[in-house]
């Protein structure tokens, strides 16, 4: 292995070396017209939008008065915001319950299909997946016509069992939320595990079954270490998804009423709700930031932490 | 928010619906200052799609004039496009939509032109007093009024007949009634539905002579402990104790429509725009329904309130004023105005409100009743001296947010909603370099 590596490294050195002795400055010339489509797409889609939320994030945009520097004070509001905290506290418990639930669900979809034991896989395939395929906003629609406990679904099981189960009282409206998520996300990271299970040697598992592996250890030994590359990227997929959610909640609260839905249910409704109504643009695009390195520490973290998992097998 | 951007639906929708009429709306001769030798083009943002009936008019007046209506988004929306417009200092419309209550807004921090140097106070005795009033801020007119929604009882009379109820309620008193007497029928039957509907609440307080903002410039006063607003405010709360109204539906919603063609819910205290709307709403009820003023705290008395309405300015960075001017008048009050009343525009000129055809207009909907009759007079009831505060439009998402444990779950009094938004309002104002108190 170590030879292996050694050997690539002589090489790669000998053509770099064989470079500059000879076509110094052409080279350098090319590398710059080769990364620079990229750069500059790269400068004004990533680091100038960045900047710019950074920029107006240290400014109050006051309707009398205009625009003022304030330095920080964006920030250390924020930071004392019990209406942020409250967003914040809910997405993130939305996200320790709900994602768990949905990527097992999804693992258990694709070790299912990966099975080559279900009749009919490729449809049942398209129609887990389907789901994601659906506009949150006509899938919100939806579920929110058959949870509706006044003439939807709910309602007639009401009825008919003389209960009073209510999807969208405030304590239970983000379990409905949870749902809806649920139902449209888990055929997409179904596929994506489906993905990485299919890339499995098939020679692998005629071994196991030689060394006289049952089903379930086939499972446990090869096909869940499989995937938890993918594991990872839709964990941080996910991650990144409901710390954003806003469709949902919003389009709610057109549906229902009484649904504890506020306008800082959400840190992105709330951003949304700043920005839009209370013209506090400078204020939205701090909560934005501290969202986005809120967002990256978990994302970076999740993969730390699966990294060193990955490197202790 | 959202219930925001379904009301501005609403508005756009009760321009919709042709009414018969014809006013011979006066004429005079805002013209003073227009070059007529240059090409001019003029844009105007409106989400009120009669705006362009009146164009064609005014093109054949003035040739070297070209009108473009554009729709720059619905309320919030536009004001934000209209915002960032001044800012940049370029692309800034030469006329612009606003809600009534979004008037001082853009008024008090001087981004609106004061009309008074074009004779827009000349007009004042046209329109009825609270419409003006509205686009009035500290003696100058801002702004022109284009719709009107006087706050009305709209009410299914089928219902309230089987309830018992045999006139439609002309008091708070007779409404608390009825409003018994339809619970009383069972079952979801409630008298009205009101899932925090913040101008429901201010119409009530705006009739009975509450005003509990007073907004002197860049000061503003809240306070809804007064007469007026108390009484609104004890009397809702009576019937929110008692479970009178229903409040798991909300405006707008497929449950709303529902509740209205089912006539579980008897009445709605709305806008007089909800004519336009309301039929294709309710079909199944069609006949059944009928217009009446809004119910009074004293009987005999005539007051009234509004919930809705818009009016068109020109902003103060707009480019050709007095062309804009020259338009503004010509489709608010002048020759231009009588072809968005046939297109279904509900205006607050009393040309049109004193007009016979537009007052005998009938529709089987209603019953056949002369439906403008009713609400001619509810506008020209309206109490005057009514006040918004300058930061409404924020207000309102935050009242929702603030009256949300109320009526979720029940959790304390409309009277402490009303003091959390009080506070949280004087914060925020504040913040945005308003004195607030």
């Amino acid at each position: 292995m170590s030879r292996q590596l050694l050997t690539q490294r002589t090489s790669v050195s000998d053509v770099v070396a064989d470079h500059q002795t000879f076509r110094k400055p052409k080279r350098r010339n090319v590398g710059l017209a080769f990364i620079a489509p990229f750069s500059v797409l790269f400068l004004f889609v990533f680091i100038v939008p960045i900047g710019y939320s950074a920029y107006i994030s240290m400014f109050q945009n006051k309707l009398i008065g205009g625009k003022v520097f304030i330095w920080f004070d964006n920030y250390i509001k924020l930071f004392q915001d019990s209406q942020f905290y409250d967003g914040v506290i809910r997405v993130v418990l939305f996200t320790a319950i709900q994602v768990p639930i949905m990527l097992f669900s999804a693992i258990a979809l694709a070790l299912a299909i990966d099975s080559l034991r279900l009749h009919g896989s490729r449809f049942f395939r398209i129609i887990v997946f389907l789901p994601y395929a659906i506009p949150a906003i006509v899938s919100t629609l939806m579920w929110g016509f058959m949870l509706g406990i006044r003439y939807g679904l709910i309602g007639s099981l009401n009825k008919a069992a003389g209960t009073s189960f209510n999807p969208f009282a405030p304590e239970t409206t983000m379990i409905s939320i949870g749902v809806m998520v649920t139902w449209g996300f888990t055929g997409y990271n179904m596929l994506i595990f489906y993905a990485a299970l299919r890339a499995v040697p098939r020679e692998l598992y005629e071994a196991a079954a030689i060394d006289g592996a049952t089903e379930f250890q086939i499972v446990r030994h090869i096909k869940l270490p499989a995937l938890r590359s993918s594991l990872i990227v839709t964990i941080i997929f996910s991650i990144i998804g409901t710390f954003q959610l806003f469709n949902e909640p919003n389009i709610l609260t057109t549906l229902v009423s009484n649904s504890g839905i506020t306008s800082y249910y959400t840190p992105n409704m709330y951003a949304y709700s700043l920005a839009f109504t209370g013209s506090q643009q400078g204020y939205a695009a701090a909560l934005a930031l501290v969202m986005a390195v809120f967002t990256i520490a978990i994302a970076y973290a999740v993969q730390i932490k699966g990294m060193k998992n990955a490197f202790n097998k | 928010m959202p219930k925001k951007r379904l009301r501005a639906a609403a508005a756009i929708a009760a321009s919709i619906v042709a009414l018969a009429g014809c006013a011979g709306g006066e004429s005079t001769s805002p013209n003073a200052g227009v070059p007529t030798d240059q090409p001019i083009t003029l844009t105007v943002w409106s989400w009120d799609g009669t705006v362009k009936e009146a164009v064609p008019g005014f093109e054949k007046l003035h040739p070297n004039i070209t009108v473009n209506v554009v729709n720059a988004g619905s309320s919030t929306d536009e004001y934000t496009a209209l915002d960032n417009a001044i800012q940049a200092g370029s692309g800034v419309p030469d006329i612009a939509m606003f809600e009534y209550f979004s008037l001082p807004l853009f008024a008090i921090p001087g981004k609106l032109s004061d009309l008074s140097e074009f004779g827009a106070k000349d007009l004042a005795k046209d329109y009825v007093e609270a419409a003006w009033g509205n686009v009035t801020i500290d003696g100058k007119p801002y702004a022109l009024p284009s719709d009107y929604g006087p706050a009305a009882m709209f009410y299914n009379q089928s219902v309230l007949t089987q309830a018992g109820v045999a006139a439609p309620p002309t008091t708070w008193d007779e409404f608390y009634q009825a409003a018994k007497k339809v619970r009383a029928l069972g079952g979801d039957h409630y008298i009205t539905n009101d899932s925090a509907d913040i101008f429901v609440l201010m119409s009530l307080m705006w009739e009975g002579g509450g005003r509990p903002f007073k907004v002197n410039g860049t000061d503003v006063t809240i306070d809804f402990k007064d007469a007026g607003s108390s009484r609104a405010v004890a009397f809702w709360q009576k019937l929110l104790d008692e479970d009178l109204v229903n409040t798991k539906i909300t405006n707008w919603s497929d449950d709303w429509n529902r509740g209205l063609n089912e006539g579980t819910l008897a009445t709605q205290l709305i806008g007089g725009w909800f004519t336009s709307t309301l039929p294709e709403r309710a079909p199944q009820a069609a006949g059944n329904f009928r217009v009446a003023p809004l119910p009074q705290w004293e009987a005999g008395e005539t007051s009234g309130a509004e919930n809705g309405g818009s009016a068109m300015a020109i902003p103060a960075a707009a480019q050709n004023k007095a062309a804009a001017y020259a338009f503004l008048e010509y489709f608010t009050h002048g020759d231009g105005l009588q072809s968005r009343i046939d297109a279904g525009a509900f205006v607050p000129n009393l040309s049109n409100l004193n007009n016979e055809k537009f007052l005998s207009a009938t529709n089987p909907f209603f019953g056949d009743q002369k439906y403008n009759q009713v609400l001619a007079d509810a506008s020209k009831n309206v109490a005057t001296g009514w006040q918004y505060p300058p930061f409404f439009g924020w207000a309102r998402t935050s009242y929702e947010d603030v009256s949300a444990p109320l009526y979720d779950s029940r959790q304390g009094t409309l009277a402490d909603v009303l003091e959390t938004w009080k506070q949280r309002s004087i914060e925020y104002g504040n913040e945005q370099g308003f004195s607030v108190r």
